[in-house]
């Protein structure tokens, strides 16, 4: 038998696959009622109840993050339970934590996008409202650390007549750019993506005042064919621009710890370890919204199940990882046979604050594996709840982290305990109330829907979306 | 009292694939000032009307790369300048221009300038913002932003004749065929 004939024989075509996957928009969903359903969310005159009572609950809550702003800014960061050597605890926890969430918003954005990942369109607005309100808390929380927050902008190097400089080679200058450069990225790129959905939203304004806002800020767009090819090639670079910083923003988080030499952050496994972190975060974040808003705005046609389920894979395998690094780091400490390093491990798992790390491996590592069973990934309520422990869990991730390594560092007389005070809870809870004021807001004067692609999923637009199933 | 000078003129389509096939005969017909509009990219027709595809397959990403490349350079040279000229600090000995400490900022300052150059050579090539559009004016142009197809063949076209390409537009079948005023 020739060779030829042979693998004819031995190698059978098994391409295309049957692929038993769930929709990506629900059937029957036309460019008219696709319209229809994302435009009247934000249009409707009547504000939505849960909405109305969410936002005013948000709005509480934002109110006692600026008291207690206010509060910390007069009397001074003392009112803060953090002090040397327990210097870096609520404020850094929180602010890896938001930055964290952030990210999430931007893996989808960036990384998904440039992989041609299509059931990434429908949620991506929602993800992208989320890095951009955690954005805002997470900024404000190094600034407020500072303590002298109203010379934040001494981090900056700009000529000034006391003829001082930053130190660049401090991993908390290079903080500085690298969040800068990440918030920037995430604006424009929310904002470039936003622009043909913005026309959509003049085209139906039903007011003046909405016509001219919404006509002005989508700056004339017309759907011209050359301008979806400037468009379509802009998105694609800005989504390569935000893919390293996706990594790099948490990497430079990590430097902040792994660059100093306190036991249990001097680390090589630091950067990959927090580029996890952040992602299973910020995705568990992303889902959390997207089940929220899907049920209360009733967009179960547009964000099916199919949405959920991979979230939760993404979800399972970074939580997959997670445990890898939980299991990886205790080695090396002790591998390294660094008496501090294998200290700060047994302090982590039985010393004072060994109740966090348990919670975590609970919430963070033992929670998600719920996700295994495909019940749990496509329940929204579940997949709600999951979420929701994932990110208290991994709250409680970063916390643990500071205040074990912190509170028992080399010399025993160095040694002290931690105790939170009521600014410090003041301003955590009250940062969940500031993004949720940012979020909603987003998602109810934009369309919380990208429109344009979406309508590229759809079969009625066989000859655009050829590439996307 | 002067007339009007004329935009174009405009041909509405009910579906993607109808504008295609209008977008091919009028290049065959030997028009090359013409735009399609649409609710969403048609990557076919990006073929049909080449306006801006050398922009955005060469020019754009070439800037964006050359400002990257700038910023890396100038974001360099600002923490040498600080850290080794204006500003020199001894801290345990390390040499003043440690390049190795300056990689995240040399990486965050040439990601910026790329990324500026991105936005803003998109908006400069897109001509925005341009709040105002003749098209505008056509009473069911609404529809593009949802599901309204249109072909406007521009009145700078050398090949345009009042009647003439409107007869053309209304033999492909289009749902209406609309005069556009400039202005």
């Amino acid at each position: 038998m020739r060779v030829a004939e042979r693998q004819q024989q031995t190698a059978r075509p098994i391409l295309p696959v049957e692929r038993t996957d769930l929709p990506l928009v629900a059937p029957g969903v036309t460019f008219r009622s696709l319209t229809g359903r994302v435009v009247a969310n934000v249009l409707q005159p009547d504000v939505p109840l849960f909405w109305f009572w969410c936002y005013l609950a948000a709005i509480a809550a934002a109110c006692v993050f600026s008291t207690a702003l206010a509060i910390v800014l007069d009397v001074g960061i003392g009112v803060m339970g953090n002090n040397i050597p327990v210097a870096w605890v609520f404020p850094i926890a929180n602010y890896v934590w938001w930055i964290e969430i952030a990210v999430g918003g931007s893996l989808l954005s960036s990384i998904l996008r440039l992989t041609n990942q299509g059931w990434r369109s429908s949620i991506n607005r929602i993800a992208e409202s989320v890095t951009l309100a955690g954005i805002v808390c997470a900024g404000l929380f190094p600034i407020i650390h500072l303590g002298r927050s109203w010379v934040a902008y001494w981090t900056l190097p700009y000529p000034n007549t006391m003829i001082i400089q930053p130190n660049f080679r401090s991993p908390l200058v290079w903080d500085v750019f690298g969040i800068g450069t990440y918030a920037l990225a995430s604006v424009l790129f929310w904002y470039m993506d936003l622009l043909p959905d913005l026309a959509t939203m003049r085209d139906h304004a039903t007011s003046r005042i909405s016509y001219f806002l919404y006509g002005l800020l989508s700056l004339g767009w017309s759907g011209a064919s050359h301008h979806w090819r400037l468009h379509e090639r802009a998105g694609l670079l800005l989504a390569g621009i935000l893919t390293p910083l996706v990594f790099t923003v948490h990497t430079v988080v990590s430097f902040d710890f792994c660059i100093s030499l306190v036991p249990g952050w001097h680390s090589t496994i630091f950067p990959p370890y927090f580029v996890t972190g952040a992602i299973l975060a910020g995705i568990s974040m992303v889902a959390l919204m997207t089940t929220w808003v899907r049920s209360s705005f009733r967009l179960t046609s547009i964000i099916t199940e199919r949405h959920l389920n991979n979230l939760s894979k993404l979800i399972l395998t970074t939580s997959v990882i997670m445990a890898y690094v939980y299991v990886f780091e205790p080695f090396i400490n002790w591998y390294s046979g660094n008496y501090f390093d294998i200290y700060s491990t047994y302090v982590r798992s039985a010393g004072n604050f060994a109740w966090t790390y348990w919670a975590f491996i609970l919430l963070g590592l033992g929670v998600p594996q719920l996700l295994w069973w495909k019940k749990n990934r496509i329940t929204p309520r579940r997949l709600f709840v999951i979420a929701l422990l994932i990110v208290i869990g991994m709250w409680l991730e970063r916390y643990m982290l500071m205040v074990t390594s912190l509170s028992r560092d080399y010399l025993p007389s160095y040694w002290a305990n931690f105790a939170a005070t009521g600014a410090d809870n003041a301003l955590l809870y009250g940062s969940i109330g500031l993004f949720l004021c940012i979020f909603l807001l987003l998602i109810r004067a934009l369309p919380m829907i990208p429109m344009y692609e979406i309508r590229m999923l759809l079969p009625l637009s066989k000859p655009g979306g050829g590439s996307v199933k | 009292m002067t007339l009007p000078r004329p935009y174009g003129l405009a041909a509405e389509f009910e579906d993607a694939d109808q504008l295609l096939t209008a977008a091919r005969a009028a290049r065959a017909e030997g028009y090359r000032r013409f735009e399609g509009y649409s609710p969403y990219p048609i990557r076919e027709l990006f073929e049909v009307i080449p306006q801006g595809n050398v922009t955005a397959k060469f020019v754009l990403p070439g800037l964006v790369f050359g400002a990257g490349v700038a910023g890396g350079f100038l974001g360099y040279y600002m923490q040498y300048f600080i850290a080794a000229v204006v500003y020199p600090t001894d801290i345990a000995g390390k040499p003043l221009n440690s390049w190795l400490a300056f990689v995240v900022i040399t990486a965050a300052i040439a990601l910026l300038f790329a990324l500026i150059t991105a936005f803003g050579g998109t908006l400069f090539f897109e001509k925005f913002p341009r709040i105002y559009n003749p098209l505008f004016r056509i009473p069911t142009f609404h529809r593009v932003s949802n599901d309204g197809f249109f072909l406007c063949i521009e009145a700078t076209d050398g090949h345009f004749h009042p009647n003439r390409t409107a007869r053309f537009l209304a033999s492909l079948e289009p749902l209406q065929v609309w005069e556009v005023d400039c202005e």
